[in-house]
């Protein structure tokens, strides 16, 4: 394998499909950002903390524009981070990948990823817009998520293990991983937070939250398997002529 | 008639050092858009990063969107 052809293709496809998640996020969630935060503006209006007026806005929007430009950075961050978690099982498992062409092997890995590292966890500890959480739990609330993570990913990589030791009905494995992965479900503690926000509000930026994550998990996959095919890192060509 | 012979080798070694500079940006990423709350900017700025939170403040919007815990 080529070391370095490897890694450029794999952080280029990371940070390519997380400039254009951030990108999105402009459309998708931020409108519920600002709402959500518009509430808890409101709060602290009636609560006497601050008073509205023009002086508030432009300390607000100077502090808002802040944040709204850290989108595509942070964006192309995250990206980078899970095109290099999805280049190293891409790396570690192609060769059983199956399909013919590199897109269809990256496409159905990620699929697979996307749902135990994303789609459970999410499932469980949703995305929450601002006014949601307490800052008092952030600290537990992040414990949590990342032990789901971790949990419902290592699990599918032990299941998977199982899967290639089974001879036959090796459905049997897809079974056992979802009754691991109910069970930790069912007795993992909840979110301990109380959501005061209304639910339209929460549920409309949950569905754009999950929608613009599994943007990135798509186009990295893409990207990723389109350059892999091009420039095929794993082989190595010797010409012999005579 | 000459003969043109393409061999095609698969090395099935994957290289332990790129999958490790994978794993530490992998971690990193994470970490700086999910999780710091001032403590890499305090290696240069000192204690006053942890009340201006400047990454925080930066990442806090892909923070909501991409699903982390946060305020
Ligand atoms: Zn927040």
């Amino acid at each position: 394998m080529k070391s370095a052809l490897f890694l450029a293709i794999v952080l280029i496809s990371g940070f390519t499909g997380g400039v254009i998640f951030g990108f999105i996020n402009f459309v998708t969630t931020e409108p519920f950002l600002d709402s959500a935060i518009e509430l808890e503006n409101k709060a602290l209006f009636e609560s006497g903390e601050e008073k509205d007026g023009p002086e508030f806005r432009a300390e607000y929007n100077n502090y808002r524009g802040w944040q709204k430009s850290g989108m595509v950075l942070a964006g192309g961050i995250l990206g980078m981070a899970i095109g290099s978690l999805f280049g190293i099982v891409f790396a570690l498992s192609r060769k059983i990948l199956p399909g013919k062409h590199e897109i269809q092997k990256t496409l159905l890995l990620s699929g697979m990823m996307w749902f135990t590292v994303f789609m459970i966890p999410f499932l469980k500890y949703s995305a929450n817009p601002p006014t949601v959480g307490d800052p008092e739990t952030v600290v537990l609330r992040s414990i949590l998520y990342l032990s789901f993570i971790a949990i419902s990913g290592l699990g599918a990589v032990g299941f998977y293990q199982i899967y290639k030791r089974l001879q036959s009905k090796k459905i049997a494995a897809f079974i056992g991983y979802a009754i691991f992965i109910s069970i930790i479900f069912v007795i993992m503690p909840p979110n301990p937070d109380v959501v005061s926000a209304p639910m339209d509000l929460v549920n409309g930026f949950r569905m754009m939250s999950a929608f613009s994550v599994s943007v990135l998990w798509l186009v990295n996959a893409l990207i990723l398997g389109a350059l892999w095919q091009k420039f095929k890192p794993d082989v190595e060509n010797s010409d012999i002529r005579n | 008639m000459s003969q043109s012979k393409e061999i095609t080798v698969s090395k099935s070694k994957t290289p332990i050092l790129a999958l490790v500079i994978l794993g530490i940006v992998f971690g990193m990423g994470l970490f700086v858009v999910g999780y710091d709350q001032g403590h890499l900017f305090s290696l240069a700025l000192g204690e006053s990063a942890y009340e201006d939170i400047y990454l925080h403040e930066l990442t806090h919007d892909m923070r909501h969107a991409a699903g982390f815990p946060c305020h």
